[in-house]
């Protein structure tokens, strides 16, 4: 994989041929739309390509890729539900499944994506980005425009649910 | 951090989708795409007066202006008052999209000019030039079908630009050339059949 220099046409193909699935599973984690999923990777290759003269020697052309398209995904996100990260007056915690995430859930075929869609969009989010992208608190509070007291309630949540989830799906295995 | 939340997390990292063989295809030829486009690249223009880019300039202009106007004032009269907290159901169901009858009506200018300048267009700097206007126009309408709250629409817009992009770079062989425009041509047709019946579905029920 490339590290350093300015990555060429052919260093491209590689990443993608290589990690794509990679990007492409943190972005639908991110959006759970695998059209968004798509168009964000899509985004970030572009982006990087035209960036690529500023692309760090020390640093790994995949990782980097990986990096711009996580971004995208939060962006485009963000696009399609505005205000979604918004904070409610009453944060609760909900255990309904939406409509949409009913829908949504039916193109993903597995139990773990599954897991994920019974979280909200922020303590999905959140999750994802401390936990499998190891952000920090404090940077995915800056990103989502949130107080980091309130990060980490959501990933609290987060984790007691997908916790919760993983014992059920223990169990139907098991029984 | 205890071996419970490790196991978890270990489980998710290793929850990879394959991404669809289409959609890394895509991506390919995408960099193919941006780097040809590179390589190929025509100084700008010098500006010349042209009856058609005059008219549609101003078509689309008009257009846009119309249709992010109805876009602001629909927003403003029915949607829900700023520092509203409730859920909204338009934004969490899957809508069908409305859109303003005079954006629609532009957009349909727009894609059958894009239709007639594709099937006549010639080889070289002149082919280039024309492309990345239409790309520039679709670029606008794209925005503002964003703004009219329209993002399927947007989406499909957004899809017509790597096609163009091929097809406006220097160094396409004339076959593919031939072959990106039967392609963009089939599409267009389709998006205006789907547009033509959608306005007359909307008229017949109001």
């Amino acid at each position: 994989m490339k590290i350093g220099g300015t990555p060429t046409q052919t260093d491209f193909h590689e990443a993608i041929s290589a990690r794509s699935d990679r990007w492409y599973s943190a972005c639908l984690k991110i959006t759970r739309n695998p059209d968004l999923a798509a168009d964000a990777v899509q985004d970030a290759l572009l982006n990087a390509w035209n960036k690529r003269h500023q692309f760090q020697s020390s640093a790994r052309l995949d990782t980097w890729i990986h990096s711009i398209a996580v971004n995208a995904a939060l962006g485009l996100l963000r696009k399609s539900k505005p205000g979604i990260f918004e904070p409610l007056d009453t944060d609760v915690e909900s255990n309904t499944v939406r409509p949409e995430r009913a829908w949504e859930e039916h193109e993903l075929e597995s139990e773990l994506a599954r897991s994920l869609g019974g979280l909200t969009e922020i303590e999905r989010v959140c999750f994802v980005l401390k936990h499998l992208e190891q952000w920090r608190v404090k940077e995915i509070a800056a990103e989502l425009k949130l107080n980091e007291g309130r990060i980490k309630q959501a990933i609290f949540r987060a984790v007691k649910k997908l916790r919760m989830s993983m014992q059920s799906m223990k169990r139907e295995i098991d029984g | 951090m205890d071996k419970k939340l490790d196991k978890l997390i270990a489980a998710h990292e290793a929850d990879i989708h394959a991404a669809p063989a289409h959609v890394v295809q895509q991506w390919h030829s995408a960099i193919d795409e941006a780097a040809a486009l590179e390589r190929g690249r025509v100084p700008a223009p010098a500006p010349r007066w042209h009856p058609t880019s005059f008219f549609w300039g101003m078509a689309v202009t008009a257009a846009l202006a119309i249709g992010i106007g109805i876009g602001f004032f629909v927003t403003d009269g029915n949607g829900p008052p700023a520092g509203s907290q409730g859920p909204m159901v338009a934004s969490t169901t899957p809508q069908s999209e409305i859109v303003p009858a005079a954006f629609t009506r532009g957009l349909q200018v727009h894609l059958r000019d894009s239709r007639q300048q594709i099937a006549s267009l010639d080889q070289g700097a002149d082919r280039t030039t024309l492309v990345l206007q239409l790309i520039e126009q679709n670029r606008m309408f794209e925005t503002a079908a964003d703004q009219n709250n329209a993002p399927k629409l947007a989406r499909v817009l957004r899809a017509f630009e790597p096609i163009l992009l091929q097809l406006a770079a220097t160094d396409i062989a004339p076959e593919d050339a031939e072959a990106l425009r039967a392609q963009l041509a089939f599409e267009l047709n389709v998006m205006l059949t789907k547009l033509a019946s959608e306005s007359s579905d909307d008229s017949q029920t109001t």
